[in-house]
C-alpha cells in the first residue's frame, strides 16, 4: 500500500487551485495518466490525494475504500453518475446537511462493521478523512 | 479567469465575452422591522426561477469570498442553491434597513462556532437595526427567518424527505429517550417518518438559535416536545391536541427552557419549518410565554415578492 500511495502522489500532485477548476469543468479537464488500478477498477472514481500528504504512511486509506465511501455518500445524496465524487470532495460542497452526514455515518458503519464516536465523525469534512477513520478503526478492531 | 468559471457555470450564450455593464438592479420591496417576538421568513423556490440574468445580479451581490464558496460546489445544482442561499440572505436584511445599505455592502462574520452574524459598518447619523438572521436549505427551497435583536434559529426538511436508514435506528442513536419514546407511540411508518422530520427541524433550529450548530449541540442532550393545552405530553394518538413546544436538558426533565420559544409548520406544502427564537426576559410580555408571531413572504428577489402568511402556503402552525 506505501508504495501504491507514493506512486499516486508523485504523479497526481498539482497545486490546489488546478484541482478546483477542475471540479468546476466537470472533470474534463483531466490529462490521463497511467495510473493502471484506478484505470482497471474503479472507472467512475478519480483519485486525487490533498497535495498536503507527501509522506508515504498508513495515514492514507486504500482505494477500495475511499472508493466504497464515495458509492456510499453518492447514495445518500442521490448524486447522478456523472457527479464526480472523490476523496478530496467535501461533504458541504456535495450538499450534504446534517441529516445526511448521520445517515452516512450510519451507512459507513453499516458496511465496514464498525462504530464511529460522536467526536470523530464531527471531524470528518472530507470523503478521504472518513475513509481514514474507517480504515483506523477497521485496523484497531482485528488488532 | 473568474469570467471563465463563471461562463462555465451558467447557461449564457457564448459570445459574452465583452462583457455588457449590468443594469442596476430593481429596487428591492423594504419591509417593516420585526416587532418583539416577531419573526419574519423569506423564502425562495429555486425552480421558479428561470432566467440566467438573474443569476448573474445575484451573483453581483456577493463577496469574492461567497463568490468562490459558490463555485467550490460540486455541479451546476448545488452551485445555483449556493447562489441563491448568499442572494436571499443579502436581500433580505437589505430590506430592512430603509434603503440605506444595499444588498452588495453586507459584510459577516462567524460566531466561534461557525454561525454568521452580521457585521455593520459604522454610520454616523444612523443606528443599524440590531438584526439577528439564519437561514436553511433543501434542494427546493431556501429560507431566511429575520428577528430584531435576539436570536433565531431556521430549519426546513422538505416533507417528502426518505431516510435510508430505519426512523427509530436513527432516533435511538441521535435523539432522547423521551422523543424515542414518542416516536414509538406512533402506530405507522409514514406516521412515524413525518414525525421524526418534523423533530428533527426543531432540533436543528433549536441548535442554530443557540448559535452552536449540530455539532456544537449534541442532539442527545436535550428533549423537544408538543405539550397539549392541558400541559400533557402529546402522543402519536393525540398529536393534533399538540399546542406548544418545549425544550428542556435531558439531564434536567421537567425543568423547561423558558428562554427559547419554537413555531412549527408547513410551508409551500412541501415544507415542514421549525423556527426558534430566544425570549426577550426583560420583557415583561414575553415572559408570561406568549407565542411567537409569524411573517412569510414568498420571493424572488428582484422580481416578485408575495405575502402569505395568511394563505395555504402557511398551514398547520404550532407554536
Amino acid at each position: 500500500m506505501a508504495s501504491i500511495s507514493g506512486t499516486a502522489i508523485a504523479t497526481f500532485a498539482r497545486p490546489q487551485f488546478a484541482a478546483r477548476a477542475q471540479v468546476v469543468k466537470g472533470f474534463s479537464g483531466l490529462k490521463s495518466v497511467s495510473f493502471s488500478i484506478q484505470r482497471n477498477g474503479f472507472p467512475s472514481v478519480r483519485l486525487q490525494p490533498a497535495p498536503r500528504r507527501f509522506q508515504v504512511s498508513c495515514a492514507q486509506a486504500k482505494p477500495e475504500t475511499v472508493q466504497k465511501v464515495c458509492e456510499i455518500v453518492k447514495k445518500q445524496l442521490a448524486l447522478s453518475d456523472d457527479t464526480p465524487v472523490t476523496g478530496e470532495s467535501k461533504f458541504s460542497a456535495l450538499g450534504a446537511d446534517s441529516l445526511d452526514t448521520v445517515e452516512i455515518v450510519m451507512g459507513l458503519e453499516e458496511a465496514f462493521e464498525i462504530s464511529v464516536e460522536e467526536e470523530s465523525a464531527q471531524s470528518i469534512t472530507t470523503v478521504q478523512d472518513a475513509a481514514d477513520l474507517i480504515e483506523k478503526l477497521v485496523e484497531a478492531k482485528s488488532s | 479567469m473568474s469570467w471563465l468559471l463563471r461562463r462555465n457555470m451558467l447557461p449564457l450564450h457564448s459570445n459574452s465575452l465583452a462583457r455588457r455593464p449590468l443594469a442596476s438592479p430593481p429596487p428591492l420591496l423594504p419591509a417593516p422591522l420585526p416587532s418583539p417576538r416577531e419573526t419574519h421568513l423569506w423564502y425562495v423556490v429555486p425552480d421558479q426561477l428561470k432566467d440566467a440574468s438573474l443569476l448573474n445580479q445575484y451573483m453581483d451581490l456577493l463577496s469574492p469570498c461567497e463568490r468562490q464558496s459558490v463555485l467550490r460546489m460540486n455541479g451546476e445544482r448545488l452551485q445555483k442553491g449556493a447562489l441563491l442561499a448568499r442572494a436571499l440572505v443579502r436581500t433580505t436584511l437589505a430590506r430592512y434597513t430603509d434603503c440605506r445599505v444595499s444588498p452588495k455592502s453586507f459584510k459577516f462574520r462567524k460566531n466561534r462556532f461557525g454561525k454568521p452574524e452580521v457585521e455593520w459598518n459604522k454610520y454616523d447619523l444612523w443606528a443599524p437595526p440590531p438584526l439577528q438572521f439564519n437561514i436553511s436549505h433543501t434542494s427546493t427551497m431556501i429560507a431566511c427567518g429575520v428577528a430584531l435583536d435576539l436570536p433565531i434559529g431556521v430549519d426546513i426538511e422538505e416533507k417528502q424527505r426518505k431516510t435510508r436508514n430505519n426512523i427509530l435506528s436513527l432516533a435511538r442513536r441521535y435523539f432522547s429517550p423521551v422523543e424515542v419514546a414518542y416516536l414509538r407511540t406512533l402506530a405507522d411508518l409514514e406516521s412515524q417518518r413525518h414525525e421524526f422530520i418534523r423533530l428533527w427541524t426543531l432540533k436543528e433550529a433549536y441548535v442554530k438559535a443557540l448559535g452552536r450548530g449540530f455539532s456544537g449541540a449534541p442532539f442527545k442532550d436535550f428533549t423537544i416536545r408538543l405539550e397539549a393545552s392541558n400541559s400533557k405530553q402529546v402522543t402519536g394518538e393525540s398529536k393534533s391536541d399538540a399546542s406548544r413546544i418545549v425544550v428542556e436538558a435531558v439531564d434536567h426533565p421537567g425543568i423547561l427552557m423558558n428562554r427559547w420559544h419554537f413555531a412549527l409548520f408547513e410551508l409551500n406544502n412541501s415544507h415542514y419549518a421549525a423556527v426558534c427564537m430566544e425570549r426577550d426576559v426583560k420583557d415583561p410580555a414575553d415572559r408570561e410565554n406568549n407565542s411567537l408571531k409569524l411573517e412569510v413572504w414568498r420571493t424572488l428577489p428582484f422580481v416578485e415578492d408575495e405575502c402569505v402568511t395568511e394563505t395555504a402556503a402557511v398551514k398547520n402552525i404550532i407554536r
